[in-house]
């Protein structure tokens, strides 16, 4: 197989797919479906396990995560 | 006989396997390969591609379709496979090890995943009480067994760890979906793959301990 480019993505493109996935698919904003992932209350989080997985890769300090 | 190609496939899984489990340097990579490599010779559409996302943490990467995480996998029954991975080097005894943090694997009718047909999640740390890694299924039982008012897609049915191969296994077997190359190059490419996943695959409880 041959190498693939890793796709490299900002902050601001990580919080806008995740905020755009969390109005569309639970009417939720970014903040409000982190702030119930990390406290457990979110409904279903497999449901979204894409928009965690790019929440994943913002810092552990992003003020996103520590408003949550 | 074994088709000509196929001991040079297996000597490539082997290869990768034992990239992404020896840890650092390209371990990242050796992973997205093998699960590149495992897709195109099944159910992979040709225009689809396995790709890595880094953003803002160093040792932390998703896995995912060519866009990120939440860019679905397009496949040869013009259906979807939305695979999401968030992999982690972690510090261990033997030294920095590359782990998976959660995945998902969803196949999904269209593009958004409102359609979704069945979904595997491991989750490291799940929501009380749900299983670590379970099954959902979109769809109806027969005979009318189910809790009043909860529909069959929100029972989380227990599983241990679900490996790629599983669900490329469930999705040409039993779901018909084309493959790009024949059974006697994928089966054997996919059990190679396998054993080792399943040799490491750490093996959650099927609901918390307290």
């Amino acid at each position: 197989m041959e190498t693939a480019p890793i796709l490299e993505l900002s902050r601001e493109e990580i919080v806008a797919r995740i905020e755009q996935g969390a109005r569309q698919r639970r009417r939720l904003s970014a903040r409000e479906l982190l702030r119930q992932y990390q406290a457990g209350s979110l409904d279903e989080p497999g449901e979204v396990a894409d928009l965690l997985a790019l929440a994943h890769l913002l810092a552990e300090d992003d003020p996103l995560l520590a408003a949550a | 006989m074994p088709p000509p190609e196929l001991p040079a496939l297996l000597g490539e899984v082997r290869e990768l396997t034992a990239r992404y489990q020896a840890g650092r340097p390209n371990c990242f990579e050796a992973f997205r390969q093998l699960t590149a490599l495992l897709l195109h010779l099944t159910v992979l559409a040709p225009q689809g591609g396995v790709r890595l996302a880094r953003g803002r943490r160093p040792d932390t990467l998703a896995l995912g379709g060519w866009s990120g995480p939440d860019d679905p996998l397009p496949l040869l029954d013009n259906r979807y496979l939305r695979l999401s991975f968030t992999l982690f080097m972690a510090q261990t005894p033997e030294g920095p090890r590359l782990k998976v943090q959660d995945s998902s694997y969803q196949y999904q009718a269209d593009r958004d995943g409102r359609d979704w047909i069945f979904r595997y999640d491991y989750l490291r740390v799940p929501p009380h009480p749900h299983p670590a890694a379970h099954l959902q299924i979109r769809g109806g039982l027969a005979g009318g067994y189910l809790s009043a008012g909860t529909p069959l897609e929100r029972f989380h049915f227990p599983t241990g760890r679900v490996s790629l191969e599983g669900v490329i296994r469930l999705l040409a077997d039993q779901f018909h979906v084309p493959c790009n190359e024949p059974p006697e190059i994928w089966r054997p490419v996919l059990a190679e793959s396998e054993q080792a996943f399943l040799a490491i695959a750490r093996r959650p409880l099927s609901g918390p301990a307290e």
